[in-house]
């Protein structure tokens, strides 16, 4: 399929890249981290940028997958694929449960009500402290194995890491061009002319907002295994706002936008450490110049910029050259 | 035989009447008029048919079948479709997904088996797109596929609703203005069109206020005034009906027409 075309150009890069720069600290460790934070960003990009429900509480979800792992491995002993299970179990039913009420809002209601969520996940956490260590965190978190192949270098947590991300993409690249897709971005565009179109406007959010949560909540038991310590903080408020940043950055609407997105967020403050002090500072000027100069996010705006190049040159190549263009809208 | 039956309709918004106790039966296979001043109740009207509200009281029957109380995505399964007088497009895609959307009752793939692109929706897929692209061609449209609704010009986006609503398939389609804001020109167009969706069998209860196109392109008309029925018939009925001309047209009939 022509929209997948993407898709092995990024599976290539990121199975290269390892074997090009082995035991690289920027592409073994930073790019495991900008991998993890890809699959968040995708799977709030279906919620937020395709069918325009936004969510600032993502972070929790992520936190419900991470703690489930750890609390089950560590403190009953279970082996940690079936602790990933019970984690997207119990996530798919907070969220399941939670998305009526929450998805009838609209706009900054359903902002407001979203961070609450976050927020009362975060205070959970902290709270049931002879569960989850409470501000302290909780370690000792056993790691994944695979028949036997244990997950126990940084290499290695990379290939499952981008494996997991690169399966996530997959998925979502082809829901965004399906039939489910466009009742999303229908839902996005109008509600009212959605339904018309026979299209189960509670159904479809519902739908949705429990696949970026369990995706998230998939996230968050890698990130506990991979860490072998979690703690309330990786699931603050703030990681959530992070999180949507990553989305809006990248470009809404856009799976390759949320990655660019997750990938400069990561990496970006790993380089600015060079400026010490300022680097704060810096990395703050550095989203509002983005925002101000590509409104549409970094990848929509480089990729409308091309196409804009491209049309220039074939207009000096002279009439009839080339395809006539596709659309850009939802293909990636 | 009537395919639309609507009976003892009322609907008030805090106290203001809207719509009281309206009765009127849309024969099949017709283009049926509703018109009436602004604020008579006509788009009130159709968001009772549509299910995007709930009458007071009354019923609307639809080949037999109730459509009080059932929501919208419901109301669209039993055949009907629409479009609306504030363009409601999907802005944020493609023409050629815009229409596809359209073909939403007609496919069926779930989303977990889009998710794994089981044989089953590629197929679907490509039986989506060659309705859209028939939708689109049926309307005249042929040349803006690949464009984004939002780079299109109004006109183009009054037929472009209307395409995303035969896509569907309906048995009845319910137009809300679709002449609103063209120039003549474009209106002509539309005037066309309408025959066309008609000559294919599919009923038409049509709201609008250009005079000329309603008289040229109707079975039958209601009008209605302050939410209830002022007269019905056909168009020279109509044309001549005293309380008409009086209530509503005034001497402008001779011009409008």
């Amino acid at each position: 399929m022509s929209y997948l075309r993407g898709f092995y150009l990024l599976t290539a890069a990121a199975l290269l890249l390892p074997l090009v720069f082995p035991d690289n600290y920027y592409v073994t460790v930073v790019g495991v981290t900008a991998a993890l934070h890809a699959i968040l960003a995708v799977s709030l990009n279906l919620l937020m940028g395709y069918a325009g429900q936004i969510s600032l509480g993502h972070a929790g979800f992520f936190g419900i997958g991470a703690y489930a792992s750890a609390i089950l491995t560590t403190r009953y002993g279970w082996n940690p694929w079936p602790a990933i299970l019970a984690g997207l179990v119990l996530t798919g039913i907070i969220a399941f449960a939670l998305a009526r009420p929450i998805l009838r809002l609209k706009g900054h209601y359903l902002a407001m009500a979203t961070l609450g969520l976050g927020i009362i996940i975060n205070i959970v956490l902290v709270q049931t402290g002879e569960l989850t260590g409470g501000p302290d965190g909780l370690g000792g978190i056993p790691t994944l194995s695979l028949f036997g192949w244990n997950v126990n270098s940084d290499l290695r947590w990379y290939i499952v890491i981008v494996c997991v991300m690169l399966l996530v993409v997959w998925l979502a690249l082809n829901i965004i061009n399906s039939r489910s897709g466009r009742a999303l971005r229908a839902l996005h565009g109008s509600e009212v002319a959605a339904e018309m179109m026979g299209i189960n406007t509670t159904a479809t959010k519902t739908g949705v907002f429990v696949l970026a949560a369990l995706i998230a909540s998939l996230a968050g038991s890698l990130f506990a295994y991979q860490q072998s310590f979690v703690s309330p903080d990786s699931f603050s408020f703030f990681f959530s706002i992070e999180l949507v940043t990553m989305v809006v950055l990248g470009g809404m609407a856009s799976t390759y936008g949320a990655i660019m997105g997750a990938v400069i967020l990561t990496f970006l403050p790993e380089l600015l450490v060079v400026f010490e002090e300022y680097e704060v500072m810096i990395f703050g000027a550095i989203l509002m110049l983005m925002m101000i100069f590509l409104p549409q996010g970094l990848f929509v705006g480089i990729q409308s910029l091309l196409r804009r190049v491209g049309r220039n040159r074939s207009e000096l190549a002279g009439p009839d050259t080339g395809e006539p263009e596709e659309s850009g809208r939802g293909a990636a | 035989m009537a395919l639309l039956k609507v009976g003892g309709l009322s609907k008030s918004f805090g106290g203001v009447t809207a719509i009281s106790d309206l009765d009127f039966e849309v024969p099949e296979g017709q283009v049926y008029s509703v018109i009436g001043p602004n604020g008579a109740g006509k788009t009130t009207l159709f968001n009772m048919l549509s299910g995007i509200y709930t009458p007071d009281e009354g019923s609307i029957r639809f080949r037999d079948r109730e459509i009080v109380g059932r929501l919208p995505h419901k109301v669209a399964e039993l055949g009907v479709s629409r479009t609306f007088q504030n363009l409601q497009m999907f802005f944020n895609m493609s023409v050629l997904d815009n229409v596809k959307v359209g073909c939403h009752l007609r496919t069926k793939s779930r989303l977990w088996n889009s998710a794994l692109r089981l044989p089953g929706t590629r197929r679907e897929e490509k039986q989506a797109e060659l309705w859209a692209r028939e939708a689109l061609h049926f309307c005249g449209l042929d040349k803006y596929l690949q464009l984004d609704a939002d780079a299109l010009p109004y006109g183009v986006l009054k037929r472009l609703e209307i395409a995303r609503a035969l896509a569907a398939s309906p048995k009845l389609l319910l137009m809300d203005e679709p002449a609103a804001g063209l120039n003549d020109t474009e209106t002509k167009e539309m005037r066309k069109l309408i025959r066309r969706i008609s000559d294919a069998g599919i009923t038409v209860l049509l709201v609008e206020h250009n005079m000329g196109l309603v008289m040229e392109v109707s079975d039958r008309i209601l009008v209605i005034d302050y939410g209830s029925r002022l007269a019905e018939g056909s168009p020279t009925e109509i044309q001549n009906n005293p309380r008409v001309i009086e209530a509503y047209l005034g001497g402008e009939i001779e011009y409008a027409v």
